[in-house]
């Protein structure tokens, strides 16, 4: 759906700090919004989690550069780093042209499924981000 | 917050707009990057009609009191810059272009940071009378090496300027020839509703909109400051390497520059490029090592498209000016190596 000039995909979990969550089983996709990107404008750096790693829900994981700012990427929930999206490194601009599909950062395997009640709907995210 | 008066014809081509010293300006239309290189490949124009303009009018040794170049010996209808405007301890009160219009008449282009403390530094340091133009007048720029492919040859030395003239068939105030991205170019100065015909018409030749992120890496390849960033009140033209000043003549702040020349500086300015690859851009403050020990600090940097890799600029202490050689910029606690170089970053043919 549109929400302005940003897109919100119903199909993604999001957070009150921009990314959004493709949930596949235990498997969980993680990216930042259209929203998120326009924001930052041009992409020009991501630095990457390590495979293997373990976080926790709202734990700084990743940064995106920015020509305007670096911004931290928090895990949207807790468990365990199983790919990275690779590309990224020498084409960071795929988050601007494809914020919700090539651009995507990271996948979790979920340590605990009851997380996914706190993160926001669709619906909720467009409130989040309407007017603004 | 002050908003472009070309706001609206802008929006309707796509910019993206954002705040840069208290205007709402073109941040973007596509992406920066492209705008970048059409710059350096074709051509493209920007909205810089934040920028403060002033006209002053009065004594002309009361100019040379203030501005840091030599204006008397120049002929009528010349640029002069760019150049400054000093404190009493040599430190950037602002870097300006000025534009003689006569002897008792002259053009000033302050930064759009800087308009209101420039007014007020003018008035407290000269009797002459200050018109603020800023808001009469929009400013344009045309910018890239195949300018003259789009545009007629405009008939101007590099330095001269006309007023009152026709510029695609519309009357501006002011046209003159800049380069300030290292590339040919014309400036153009017009009322609000010329202004906005001449988008239209540049857009309908094809020509590239570009924002203020392009303008500022753009810069950065050409190794020119902005001021909040790579200078303020706090450095001197020596430190800066801003050869903006002459010592042939007396200005605010002569007496300071004679000293740091003669004596030397704690700490000079240089740039600085990444190895390809590497992603991070340091921010202003980001500390620069060697050997583990703090020789300097990051005041700007961006991502160059031309050269494709981060580069920027920043101050390096005298003792440790090591231009050619590498040293380490930390961002996030992650050290990076980063050569020091002279500038232009970038050499355009």
């Amino acid at each position: 759906m549109k929400v302005g000039k940003y897109e919100v995909l119903e199909d993604r979990y999001y957070t009150e700090s921009d990314e959004w969550v493709k949930i596949e089983g235990e498997i969980v996709t993680v990216g930042i919004t259209d929203y998120a990107q326009k924001k930052l404008r041009d992409i020009v750096g991501v630095e990457l989690p390590q495979v293997g790693r373990e976080v926790k829900m709202g734990e700084s994981i990743a940064v995106v550069e920015s020509v305007k700012a670096a911004a931290d990427i928090y895990s949207p929930l807790s468990g365990t780093v199983v790919e990275v999206n690779e590309d990224l490194i020498s084409e960071p601009e795929l988050i601007n042209r494809d914020p919700y599909g090539a651009g995507w950062i990271f996948k979790l395997k979920v340590a605990n499924k009851a997380e996914v009640e706190k993160l926001l709907t669709a619906e909720k995210y467009s409130e989040k981000i309407r007017g603004d | 917050m002050l908003s472009t008066p070309l706001y609206d014809v802008e929006e309707k081509v796509g910019a993206s707009f954002g705040e840069f010293a208290g205007w709402r300006m073109p941040m973007e239309y596509s992406s920066y990057q492209k705008e970048h290189m059409a710059v350096r490949q074709e051509v493209a124009f920007f909205d810089l009609s934040h920028m403060g303009r002033l006209r002053l009018k009065g004594k002309i040794s009361e100019v040379e009191t203030l501005v840091a170049k030599t204006v008397s010996r120049k002929e009528n209808n010349v640029m002069i810059g760019p150049t400054a405007f000093l404190n009493d301890r040599g430190g950037f009160v602002d870097d300006v272009m000025v534009y003689k219009l006569s002897d008792d008449e002259f053009l000033v282009v302050t930064n759009a940071v800087n308009r209101e403390k420039d007014i007020q530094w003018i008035r407290k340091n000269s009797s002459l009378e200050v018109e603020d133009l800023t808001f009469k007048y929009v400013m344009l720029a045309i910018q890239g090496r195949k300018v003259w492919n789009y545009l007629a040859r405009v008939d101007l030395e590099p330095l001269h300027f006309k007023l009152n003239a026709e510029f695609m068939g519309e009357k501006v105030f002011l046209l003159s020839r800049s380069g300030w991205t290292g590339e040919e170019g014309v400036e153009v100065w017009a009322d609000v509703e010329t202004g906005k015909r001449l988008v239209e018409k540049l857009i309908s030749i094809g020509m590239t909109p570009a924002g203020l992120i392009t303008r500022d890496s753009l810069r950065q390849e050409m190794g020119f400051v902005l001021y909040g960033e790579d200078i303020d009140e706090s450095v001197n033209p020596v430190e800066a390497r801003y050869w903006v000043f002459s010592l042939e003549k007396d200005f605010i702040g002569k007496a300071k520059v004679e000293e740091y020349l003669a004596n030397g500086v704690e700490k000079l300015r240089v740039g600085f490029k990444m190895n390809k690859g590497e992603r991070s851009l340091p921010r202003n403050g980001n500390k620069l090592k060697l050997l583990d020990k703090e020789v300097g600090y990051v005041t700007s940097s961006t991502y160059s498209p031309y050269l494709s890799r981060v580069i920027g600029m920043g101050y390096v202490n005298s003792r440790n000016f090591v231009l050619g050689y590498s040293v380490h910029v930390e961002v996030r606690g992650k050290k990076y190596s980063v050569k020091l170089t002279d500038f232009p970053l970038v050499k355009v043919q």
